[in-house]
């Protein structure tokens, strides 16, 4: 039968909240900034730029990472019947990534030393040791999927091989890249990481917990095998091909530049059918779940939809024109970072809590999390979409630039607003998974101490449909 | 189906999207380069390179682009658009994402050093509305104690741009040459007129200028004079702004000139070359109207005695011996050795200084100019005959003298 590492599981679930807890900080007091500009002005590790860089590595290897590890630990061997390759492995991973890359990528961006380049800002010697880190992953999670006698393989196992592989490839071209090969050359490969990282990294993860968790909470298949494989192949061959919507209108050659364009419309086609597929999964749940878990991973679904249309419709040139370099590209950001992608997070956290005997929950809490956040992202969100219209009108007249950083402000004051229910949320859901009785998960799932020993119970309760056992 | 994934998603797919979206690009971009670059490339100094660093580590490349699109409005607000070889020393590229501040690849020869020093130490001091983090830790204390990274941030900053240039209009007929380009467009966007130095802000000399004689707007010359002159100059117009006393040569006192609007629009249109004085030609011509009238208010009545014949005498034999060679004959400010300042001479038939101002200006010198103190050379009473001579140069054009006081 199936063993899931608990341990590891509660371990990056903990490293997860903590680190999000302090790439929140940064974000906030950046966002700060920007209304009272001489905040932390004579402290140079306090500087808007440092605690910017410190911000986005943080959330997406600190927060996105830790808690994408904890729910493969629960997934992987879930979806192969097999085990995960080594505990010990699973505690040298746990230790080079928070230990060797997130703390000290942040103390040296802080201090001074890191990249100016989007998505890479951790310095070099911090690369080096994620991309250890990401074989040390690809060996602890791929083999059960290779290991002889597994005929069938289910969505949520393509995009997480697929994910481990191209993101071992797209990490060092990404973040070394642009290192040796200058100017515009160089920006290319800078657009394609800053895309591959979003798309090919964070995306394929969150789509292999919506599609896991709905089906393991419903007791439902998936509502089309066809859709989940043609989304799947549709976005790894047109995801990677977006990168250069990222420098529309710049001097990249104009072909790369209508490639990228046509990608991304495909794309918001393809995540259509994705989105379609999950939903129509959904169907029976009602349109906000009950079960929390699954609340998060139904709202996920939702802010995948509307971030990737968005972005079909922000590729096209007349959008581009207008809103590059705006606050609606933060806008974008958030919705896909702080909707989507942490949306699918806590959900896969929570079903993965909620399925480890000894793990403290707090169901009440984990409610309030998701309105909490639901209304912060929202908040959020809104508000830098209409900066960055504003931004976009004033930019196109003959108005002096100043003009549009002054009719920002009252949108900033909004969006820092939106940081009260946003902590509240992450702070409640830290609750939600650190008090409360013990074994609450399975109590709220109707399952009590009778359910047996905690493998058994992994197994019996979250297995996909179709799975063969 | 495992093996099938993870090689064609995985690797297949990326090597795909590298190929075509990576080196390809790259490919074209380096053909592009080696076609229309000039042919000796300027590389920056030690200093600039460490400036760059500095750059790089407090995330200037967040707030500020180095890319002017191919784009009207880029085109209008910032320049020439960029054209591939302009980067091809940047390692790793600061073309940035986002624009909370304006695009920086033109900023060669918009500002003093004195500008850039102040706006880094106290960027409010200089631009009351700006959102700019203080970089208080480059510095000693102070504007004009800038550290080495000070220094070297603004010799980077000092930087781009210039290799454009300096391939001057050569430069800009080689890369037309060799442009391989499909898309006309785009040439005339990047290649076309105006000239990579036809920054807004950038001060320059002699371009022709708009007359601003429309409808002042007093309240909205008051707002943008708040916004944007005030910083320098003061809120009546003594030249005692917050950023004053870092400026040399420091703003002007505009309470105790007498401007023609020509002269004002001369300052406004073209900026003050050789001084911190910007042009301000990304404010439409109406807004310069409302701004040019708001300065003639600040002019503070003096109550004058008439100009004896005796120091017209006197003031005219000093200032033929002495003041000539520099503000020209006719007090136009184009005496022979006018080309070669930084700095042009006062044209005083077109500003006309109170007496007490005059007689400072003679008596002190223009600190940062190449008018010097004249204690030395001259006695008090030729000071002041001088000084009360040049202002006989003035004169007000008829429509001006409507509404001055």
């Amino acid at each position: 039968m199936t063993h899931v590492e608990t341990r590891l599981v509660y371990a990056h679930g903990l490293a997860a909240l903590a680190t999000l807890l302090v790439a929140v900080s940064f974000g906030i007091v950046v966002s700060l900034q920007l209304l009272l500009p001489d905040l932390g002005a004579d402290v140079p590790w306090l500087s808007w730029g440092r605690l910017r860089y410190a911000h986005t590595q943080g959330i997406m290897l600190g927060w996105l990472g830790n808690a994408f590890l904890a729910f493969l630990y629960h997934a992987v061997p879930i979806l192969t019947g097999r085990r995960v390759t080594s505990v010990r492995l699973g505690q040298w991973l746990f230790g080079l990534w928070n230990l060797a890359a997130v703390v000290p990528g942040w103390i040296l961006v802080l201090a001074g030393v890191s990249q100016p380049l989007e998505w890479a800002e951790f310095p070099p010697a911090v690369d080096l040791v994620i991309v250890v880190a990401l074989v040390l992953a690809a060996v602890q999670f791929l083999p059960p999927f290779f290991a002889r006698g597994l005929e069938y393989l289910y969505v949520s196992s393509w995009y997480v091989i697929g994910a481990l592989v191209f993101t071992l490839l797209a990490y060092p071209m990404g973040n070394l890249v642009p290192e040796v090969v200058p100017g515009a050359q160089g920006a290319a490969f800078s657009g394609l990481w800053i895309h591959d990282a979003v798309g090919l990294f964070v995306t394929p993860l969150a789509l292999a917990i919506l599609y896991f968790v709905i089906p393991a909470s419903t007791g439902r298949p998936i509502y089309s095998h066809f859709l989940s494989m043609l989304g799947f192949w549709l976005l790894f061959f047109v995801y990677p091909l977006n990168g250069t919507h990222h420098y529309v209108f710049s001097v990249i050659p104009m072909e790369a530049q209508a490639t990228a364009i046509a990608a991304s419309t495909v794309l918001g086609i393809d995540v259509v059918i994705v989105v379609a597929n999950l939903l129509l999964s959904l169907r029976g749940a009602g349109i906000i779940p009950r079960e929390p878990g699954l609340r998060f991973v139904a709202a996920s679904t939702v802010f995948y939809l509307l971030v990737s249309v968005q972005g079909s419709v922000q590729a096209q040139m007349a959008v581009n024109q207008a809103v590059h370099f705006s606050d609606w590209v933060i806008g974008h950001s958030h919705l896909a970072m702080l909707g989507f992608a942490t949306f699918a997070a806590a959900g896969g956290l929570v079903h993965a809590w909620q399925r480890i005997p000894w793990a403290r929950y707090n169901a009440r809490a984990i409610d309030w999390a998701f309105w909490l956040l639901l209304v912060g992202v929202v908040m959020m969100v809104s508000a830098l979409t209409v900066a960055g219209l504003v931004e976009a009108r004033l930019w196109q007249s003959d108005a002096p630039w100043l003009d549009s950083v002054r009719a920002a402000r009252p949108l900033w004051v909004h969006r820092s607003l939106s940081a009260v229910p946003i902590v509240a949320g992450f702070l409640t859901l830290l609750a939600g998974l650190t008090t409360g009785p013990r074994g609450g998960g399975l109590t709220a799932l109707g399952l009590g101490k009778e359910a047996g020993d905690p493998p058994e119970v992994a197994a019996r309760i979250a297995v996909p449909a179709g799975q063969a056992s | 189906m495992s093996y099938l994934v993870a090689s064609v998603a995985g690797v297949a797919f990326f090597v795909l999207s590298v190929a075509l979206l990576g080196v390809w690009p790259a490919r074209v971009l380096d053909e592009q380069t080696a076609a229309m670059a000039p042919d000796n490339p300027l590389p920056l100094t030690r200093s600039e390179q460490r400036g760059r660093t500095v750059y790089a580590r407090e995330g200037c490349a967040y707030c500020h682009t180095q890319q002017v699109r191919y784009l009207a409005a880029d085109v209008r607000r910032f320049g020439p658009a960029t054209l591939a070889w302009e980067s091809r020393l940047d390692v790793p590229h600061l073309m940035g994402t986002r624009r909370i501040g304006p695009d920086l690849s033109r900023e060669s020869g918009v500002r003093t050093a004195d500008w850039q020093f102040l706006h880094l130490f106290d960027p409010r001091a200089m631009v009351p509305d700006s959102v700019m983090p203080p970089y208080r830790a480059l510095f000693d204390g102070a504007p004009d104690r800038p550290r080495q990274d000070a220094r070297d941030l603004v010799a980077y900053l000092e930087s781009l741009g210039r290799a454009r240039e300096i391939a001057g209009p050569e430069g800009e007929a080689a890369a037309r040459a060799g442009c391989d380009c499909p898309d006309d467009r785009m040439a005339e966007l990047a290649l076309a007129a105006p000239p990579p130095t036809a920054t807004p802000a950038r001060p320059r000399r002699g371009d022709p200028v708009p007359t601003l004689d429309g409808n002042a707007d007093g309240a909205r010359g008051q707002l943008l004079y708040d916004r944007a002159c005030a910083s320098c100059h003061g809120p009546l117009g003594q030249g005692d702004g917050p950023a004053a006393p870092w400026l040399r040569p420091p703003p002007a006192n505009l309470a105790e000139h007498e401007y023609t609007l020509a002269r004002l629009a001369d300052a406004l249109w073209n900026g003050v070359s050789g001084t911190s004085m910007q042009a301000w030609r990304d404010h439409p011509v109406d807004d310069l109207a409302s701004l040019a009238a708001l300065v003639r208010s600040f002019q503070l009545e003096r109550r004058e005695t008439t100009l004896p014949d005796s120091m017209l005498e006197t003031g005219r034999r000093v200032y033929e011996a002495n003041c000539l060679q520099c503000h020209g004959p006719d007090g136009g400010g184009d005496g022979a050795a006018a080309a070669e300042l930084a700095i042009a001479p006062t044209n005083f038939r077109l500003q006309r200084p109170s007496i007490a101002r005059s007689v400072q200006a003679v008596r002190e010198g223009v600190d940062g100019t190449r008018m010097a103190p004249w204690t030395s050379r001259l006695t008090e009473e030729e000071i002041v005959a001088a000084a009360r001579f040049v202002r006989q140069f003035f004169i007000r054009d008829a429509a001006a003298r409507e509404g001055a006081p």
